[in-house]
């Protein structure tokens, strides 16, 4: 780490002590793509609608790179509303669709980071949609085969995190329902569950996930999940998921680490 | 011709999320362990022929799978990833999107050096983009034939309600 002067030690600790809105008001005052946005700052502007805005990067990648920015600051993709951000990838499907029609390349690359780790430049949530040739040298990726127990454990983790993350939005609701806030939150509910588990008759294969997904039996796991910290209930329910569920069948729930699982892959 | 995404479909290894129209699954064959491929059940080839809302549906899934995987594997960050077209490195023809979970200096290839453009460059491909753009975007039916129409409409309909009912309650 670079050592930082007294101002920006100041500056950080500032930062440190805020509160999520502050910090986001912060962000967005300090935020080159919302200046970008509002026309402080001049760019090339190739499409323009009410919730999203498309520049040519002025770093890119290949001749024609294109940022499509959300005109609202969110920092990262988990923190757009679910229908501005299918909005927007509706949009980098057209201007993908332009770009390979026009720039006549083989192929494009929809590129999107989220934290610095993984390549984020500026704190504005950012689409590239980058214009690609065979052998550009872009993205050279290599795949590699995946240890059995890695996949059946990172399979185990991120699934029940995912559960948990669509289970928590629907406790959320249903708690909205029960002490009766009103029409709208009903309705929500009705339609996400809707978007969720279809009516017509589901895959015989997918109908276990959908119930760990959807039965209040599950929504009351984890809910007593939320209030205790005890292990042993947690194993318990584990246990129980492991049974009625093909994809949690190898006990280890816990959280796993990124580099223990990369020393393995070796 | 086989897909290696369709088949997966049929095996069911390693899925993480089966939706009526979605799949999720960790990829056996990845650029970092964790690697987590979300893709339509249906056969669309590329990018372009997938239905808004079966798109919208992989963004979805791919977004809370992305909060999941910083939580469960304690990633440090994690990218969103089409390669879409042969040009792009796409090897199964069957559209997908990767989330690939991201350690601090993992040095996986997902960086680029900045072109040094000519401004003329920069200039010539901003015109043509914008022109075809301002024209109003790319119509022509694409040659794959997409989703059965009756599958398709009732999709549309659903989601166009959802997404209109949500709009409607914003303040």
């Amino acid at each position: 780490m670079p050592s930082l002067s007294p101002e920006q030690q100041a500056l950080q600790e500032k930062i440190k002590n805020m509160s999520p809105e502050e910090l986001r008001e912060f962000q967005k005052q300090q935020c080159i793509f919302c200046q970008i946005i509002t026309g402080k700052i001049p760019s090339k502007k190739i499409y323009d609608d009410a919730n999203s805005l498309a520049i040519l990067d002025i770093n890119p990648a290949a001749r024609g790179h294109i940022l499509l920015l959300p005109k609202e600051h969110y920092g990262i993709l988990p923190q757009m509303p679910d229908d501005l951000l299918g909005a927007l990838f509706s949009t980098a499907k057209r201007l993908s669709q332009v770009v390979l029609k026009v720039l006549k390349v083989s192929g494009t690359t929809i590129f999107v980071a989220n934290g610095l780790a993984a390549g984020q430049k500026a704190p504005h949530v950012m689409l590239h949609i980058i214009p690609r040739k065979e052998g550009d040298g872009l993205f050279a990726l290599q795949p590699r085969l995946v240890d059995a127990g890695v996949l059946s454990q990172v399979t185990a983790a991120v699934g029940q995190k995912f559960n948990e993350v669509m289970g928590i939005k629907k406790e959320a609701l249903n708690a909205g329902v029960k002490s009766s806030v009103g029409e709208p939150v009903k309705e929500k509910l009705i339609s996400s569950s809707a978007g969720l588990v279809d009516t017509d008759a589901p895959l015989p294969a997918q109908e276990s996930v959908e119930k760990n997904l959807t039965t209040p039996k599950k929504k009351r796991r984890q809910i007593s999940r939320k209030k205790t910290s005890s292990t042993e209930s947690a194993a318990d329910e584990d246990a129980d998921n492991g049974a009625s569920s093909k994809r949690t069948t190898s006990s280890p729930t816990q959280e796993i680490s990124l580099d223990d699982i990369a020393k393995l892959f070796k | 011709m086989k897909c290696e995404l369709c088949e997966l479909i049929q095996d069911q290894r390693n899925v993480i999320c089966a939706e009526q129209d979605v799949i999720a699954a960790v990829r056996e064959t990845a650029v970092t362990p964790g690697q987590i491929i979300v893709f339509p059940r249906q056969h669309f080839t590329i990018f372009e022929i997938v239905p808004d809302p079966i798109l919208q549906k992989c963004v979805f899934i791919a977004n809370k799978i992305g909060m999941a995987v910083f939580d469960s594997l304690g990633a440090a960050g994690t990218n969103i990833l089409i390669q879409n077209g042969i040009g792009a490195g796409q090897t199964a023809p069957h559209f997908a999107l990767d989330i690939i979970p991201r350690r601090e200096n993992d040095t996986l290839p997902l960086q680029w050096k900045p072109q040094q453009l000519m401004e003329e460059e920069m200039d010539t491909a901003f015109i043509e983009l914008k022109e075809q753009i301002d024209k109003g975007f790319v119509t022509d039916t694409p040659k794959e034939i997409p989703a059965p129409k009756k599958e398709k409409i009732g999709v549309t309909e659903g989601k166009n309600n959802y997404l209109l009912k949500s709009l409607r309650r914003m303040p």
